[in-house]
């Protein structure tokens, strides 16, 4: 059973990360060996005939981390007041924010194309940091609120006794204190904004293009895949993520049960 | 008690800001396109329902429509399953427990780009691992190209692969928090394994299914990537989802009136999904409370 399951998630993405580094005639080899001279040629290939990928995973990683920023930072602002405050405007706006999750991304891709290109946003890295950020923000927020309930009130209650504005309470009580949950809300972020493909794939040309855009132009350009190239590729861009998500599985778990099962 | 006040609201202000500005305004401008028709350098013209009509009356809207419940189905049931399988075994504790997790949890953070070149390199009739094991196994090739049914198939078990972490954890989570002394007592009153996971598990964790089932319904109903990728659409717009019509009807066809109110179908429909299980979790919390 345990076999099974390792076959079904690891087995797939090793032979990718494995097929990378084979001679391109040991790549079709059937039954896959694992025997073969590890070569690094087809990185090489990817280096010298699309040196804009580098460019491109070097786009994804400024756009995920500014993503990430933008929606801890504003997550944590807005899980603060939803934990702490109570109002009938309040309980509305938490309606709003889980309710809009309901609508599907692609949706909004058609107003805001006029929109993005008259605020000459088009192929910009703001541009798909304030989408993926806006797609995480109601997770987020609902992540840090969690976490914020789990913080005693009576800590706020002590700070304001001694004269703490609210700044300070956030600074020195409420961020120290809810890490955990900002670190679980920064995955989910990074994961999506290093990935994602349908924004990238409608909104970006050239300067602002991630990287999976480029790997399935690499797969698309047919008459014979590089399947070496493609897999060099693939490689590069899912190294980083995945080291990513193994180091950090626990705050992933921790997330995951905060922000859709109490959420 | 704290007051809601003006630096509270300021607090709340870049979130709720990024989605009234990124999501809210432009879906209702959504809404309005949807009753106009216009394209390219075209300023919308009011048209009432025709829209609507127009689509209603599409065979391509229709095998969109289809294909999108039929794979979303075969997608969250799929998960569900499996998630229920894997979650049993693990919840009974295994060796290595953070390594198996930390292994199950990989293909959360792969790519829908990346995942689409995996299975259509293993599954590749002339060179892939995968269908040269099946063909030996006297199986027939998957051709995603040519045959539609295929072409779904593959794009299901993709979206299944890609996204089983995120039903596996609810699920597990939701086990682990089952009293085991429950169990016990299933047990001494000679319960067997099927018993007690009909009788024992499943209540306990059916609210946590339910959040799993409506997050699965409304995400694979945006399904767009992964059939962009394998298919596009083809052979003939028979592998189409919603998403991709819209996306058709929008960029390649240029109406953008057609694309609208397919996106607002789209938006009716997830409102309708979620309403329906709402509905249910509600019903069933009273009739158990009852």
């Amino acid at each position: 059973m345990i076999g099974l399951l390792l076959i079904w998630s690891v087995v797939p993405v090793s032979m990718i990360v494995l097929s990378s580094f084979k001679p391109t005639p040991d790549i079709f080899t059937y039954p896959p060996t694992l025997l073969f001279e590890p070569t690094l040629e087809h990185y090489r290939t990817l280096w010298e005939k699309w040196p804009d990928f580098f460019l491109t995973l070097r786009n994804s990683a400024i756009i995920a981390v500014c993503a990430m920023a933008l929606t801890v930072f504003s997550s944590a602002l807005a899980g603060y007041v939803y934990s702490r405050y109570r109002s009938s405007a309040l309980a509305g706006s938490a309606v709003f924010l889980v309710a809009i999750r309901l609508l599907p991304p692609i949706v909004i891709t058609l107003p805001l194309y006029p929109v993005v290109d008259f605020l000459k946003l088009s192929d910009s890295y703001t541009l798909l940091i304030l989408l993926y950020a806006t797609f995480f923000v109601s997770l987020g927020t609902m992540i840090l609120k969690t976490f914020i309930d789990g913080i005693p009130e009576e800590l706020d209650q002590a700070a304001i006794i001694d004269g703490a504005s609210e700044l300070q309470i956030l600074w020195r009580i409420i961020v120290p204190l809810s890490a955990q949950g900002a670190v679980a809300a920064s995955i989910f972020v990074f994961v999506y904004a290093w990935n994602e493909y349908l924004f990238a794939f409608i909104f970006t040309t050239t300067r602002a293009k991630t990287a999976p855009v480029v790997i399935s132009e690499m797969m698309a350009s047919l008459n014979g895949v590089d399947w070496g190239l493609l897999f060099a590729a693939a490689t590069t861009q899912l190294l980083p993520v995945v080291t990513f998500v193994v180091l950090v599985q626990k705050y992933l778990i921790a997330g995951l049960t905060a922000g859709s099962v109490k959420g | 008690m704290r007051k809601f006040g003006l630096t509270q609201f300021v607090m709340l202000a870049p979130a709720l800001g990024l989605l009234i500005f990124i999501i809210l305004l432009p879906s209702l401008y959504v809404f309005w396109l949807s009753f106009t028709e216009s394209t390219y350098g075209k300023a919308p013209v009011f048209v009432g329902l025709e829209n609507y009509v127009a689509i209603w009356n599409d065979r391509y809207f229709w095998r969109a429509l289809i294909n999108t419940l039929i794979v979303v189905n075969v997608i969250v049931y799929g998960e569900l399953i499996l998630a229920f399988v894997i979650a049993s075994v693990l919840v009974k504790g295994v060796p290595f427990r953070r390594l198996i997790l930390a292994v199950v949890l990989m293909p959360y953070a792969i790519s829908e780009v990346v995942a689409v070149v995996i299975w259509k390199f293993l599954l590749d009739p002339d060179i892939g691992a995968l269908a040269k094991a099946m063909a030996s196994a006297g199986l027939p090739d998957i051709n995603w190209a040519t045959n539609p049914t295929h072409g779904l198939g593959l794009v299901s078990l993709i979206s299944i692969w890609l996204n089983l972490p995120f039903t596996l954890i609810i699920i597990y989570a939701a086990m682990l928090a089952v009293p085991s002394d429950l169990y016990e007592s299933a047990t001494i009153d000679g319960a067997s394994p099927w018993q007690g996971f009909r009788y024992v598990t499943l209540p306990s964790i059916l609210p946590a299914v339910f959040v799993a089932l409506i997050f699965r319904y409304i995400i694979s109903f945006r399904l767009f990537s992964e059939v962009w990728l394998l298919t596009a659409g083809g052979p003939a717009r028979t592998t189409e989802v919603m998403a991709i019509y819209l996306y058709k009807q929008s960029f390649t066809y240029a109406s953008f009136g057609k694309g609208s109110a397919t996106g607002w179908v789209m938006v009716m429909v997830s409102g309708l999904i979620a309403a329906a299980y709402l509905h249910l979790l509600y019903r069933r919390g009273f009739r158990q409370n009852a």
